[in-house]
């Protein structure tokens, strides 16, 4: 083997072993990847928390709550601590680091006083489901929990379901006043456009506190 | 010539039927089946008035969608969200039958995303139910803030905010227009003949009051009444809320393994020339 010991040799190797990484790259990447669909809710569904729930604020005498610590949704077997969450420097809402947890917009009222209080988390990573990832299958009356730091604990119904082409997202409608305690949770859906790394809509869950 | 006279008859009844109900003009207008929701809460603000029985009525449906009972005067009820349309609202003496003649009753078209406030105002002598298209949203960083006067024994207050005066005249039984003021904590006082109601109120930005002036025990109250909360600051459009794990997608682009093939067939073309010529060196300088 005294061709080896000479290194054009071993650059010619090295050369050839690239094309057939290349080749073989090329091969197994030319099929079409399906999605993954969130299985039906009630699949991996989690008890509701216990303990009492507090009554929905009357509009007399505004009383300030307690920030929001963990959200569960046990239809959808979602149970996360929440972290806070600003904006970011260009106006839009920040989103959290990691998939596994969601997050409560800071500058939005507290869940379960008056007003649209905003969480987000997401629906994937590069390679799996987040949080949020059946968000899309609740529906109109399913039970939403949020515990806060005083230990008291809020329940919201879903009232409705959307999705909107990022481009067309409907700022007021989801940020906007309300004279109630609502909640908006909000992940991606829609087509993924895999040029820009992002998904092409929102899905937002719209609930009002229960009373 | 029966038929008529049954029909006409049976109209008088029907008439009498939502007169009853308080369903005013039952017939009139069988329009607005309108998509959405709106909210609507009821408070009774009329000092000398006892306590009442309020019920909501959607349009056409003789069962009450919302009924509260023993309201007295300075009790404002929550929002309820209710489906866009046409609505009635009847007052009743505190206990009355469900079906016995209201004392009063008043219309409200309720719009998407719209809130109002049904009030009972005035003296119990010329009692009347107000309907107020309330206010949801505040321009930035402001909070909004109006007044009711419910107070019969001042019936002209003087409402300040920090010192200012922001609704100088308030006369019994009226709704002001709203006011901006800067968000913050406020110092809010209502001043009448008879003595001043003084406390310091949250009005963060965002957020839409209504103060009511109330005959206290002692004198004048107030009563701060939240109408709407927004986001202080609320976020610019859409969130990137995830990368495409679970997306479906077609095959990949095959650049990067076409640019990998290339740079292998170069590499090891450079290799190869470089073999041939130390080969021939090797062949040369070999003997």
């Amino acid at each position: 083997m005294a061709l080896f010991r000479r290194p054009a040799a071993i650059i010619v190797a090295a050369g050839l072993v690239v094309i057939v990484a290349g080749t073989l790259g090329l091969l197994l990447t030319r099929h079409s990847v399906a999605a993954v669909l969130p299985p039906k809710p009630g699949v991996g569904a989690l008890p509701a928390p216990t303990g009492p729930i507090v009554a929905p604020p009357q509009s007399s005498d505004p009383v300030a709550v307690a920030s929001p610590v963990s959200l569960t949704i046990p239809l959808i077997g979602v149970k996360t601590r929440l972290i806070t969450l600003g904006l970011q420097s260009n106006g839009t809402l920040q989103v959290p680091s990691t998939v596994t947890v969601a997050g409560w917009y800071t500058g939005s009222p507290r869940p379960g006083a008056i007003g649209s209080a905003i969480i987000v988390g997401h629906v994937d990573n590069y390679r799996g489901d987040g949080i949020f990832f059946r968000l899309d299958t609740l529906s109109r009356g399913d039970k939403v929990y949020v515990q806060r730091a005083d230990g008291t604990t809020v329940m919201f119904l879903v009232t409705r379901v959307q999705k909107y082409l990022k481009n067309e997202f409907p700022t007021a409608a989801v940020y906007g006043p309300t004279p109630d305690a609502e909640l908006r949770l909000i992940t991606c859906g829609g087509t993924f456009d895999s040029t820009t790394g992002h998904y092409l809509s929102n899905i937002v869950v719209y609930a009002t506190e229960a009373g | 010539m029966k038929f008529p006279v049954i029909t006409r008859r049976f109209t008088v009844l029907l008439a009498a039927l939502a007169l009853l109900l308080g369903i005013p003009a039952a017939a009139a207008h069988a329009d607005s089946a309108t998509s959405g929701t709106g909210w609507i809460r009821l408070a009774h603000l009329s000092p000398n008035t006892p306590a009442v029985d309020v019920y909501l009525y959607s349009f056409g449906n003789s069962d009450a969608q919302i009924v509260l009972h023993h309201v007295a005067y300075g009790t404002v009820s929550p929002y309820e969200a209710v489906q866009a349309g046409d609505y009635s609202v009847a007052m009743r003496a505190a206990g009355a039958s469900a079906t016995s003649a209201p004392v009063l009753s008043a219309s409200v078209t309720v719009k998407a995303d719209h809130a109002y406030t049904v009030a009972g105002m005035g003296p119990e002598s010329g009692l009347r139910l107000q309907v107020m298209d309330d206010t949801l949203t505040t321009p930035a960083g402001k909070s909004l803030v109006r007044v009711i006067n419910a107070s019969l024994k001042d019936q002209t207050v003087k409402v300040t905010c920090g010192g200012q005066a922001i609704v100088p005249k308030s006369a019994f039984g009226t709704v002001s227009s709203y006011v901006t003021i800067p968000g913050g904590t406020w110092t809010m006082a209502a001043i009448g003949g008879s003595g001043t109601a003084t406390e310091r109120f949250t009005m963060a930005a965002g957020t839409v009051h209504t103060m009511v002036a109330l005959d206290g025990a002692n004198g004048l109250e107030l009563v701060n009444l939240e109408d709407a909360a927004g986001a202080g600051k609320p976020p610019l459009g859409s969130a990137a809320t995830g990368f495409g794990g679970t997306a479906g997608h077609g095959p990949g682009s095959p650049l990067p393994w076409v640019a990998l093939i290339a740079a292998g067939t170069l590499l090891a073309m450079t290799g190869g020339l470089r073999l041939r010529r130390s080969g021939l060196r090797g062949l040369r300088t070999g003997h």
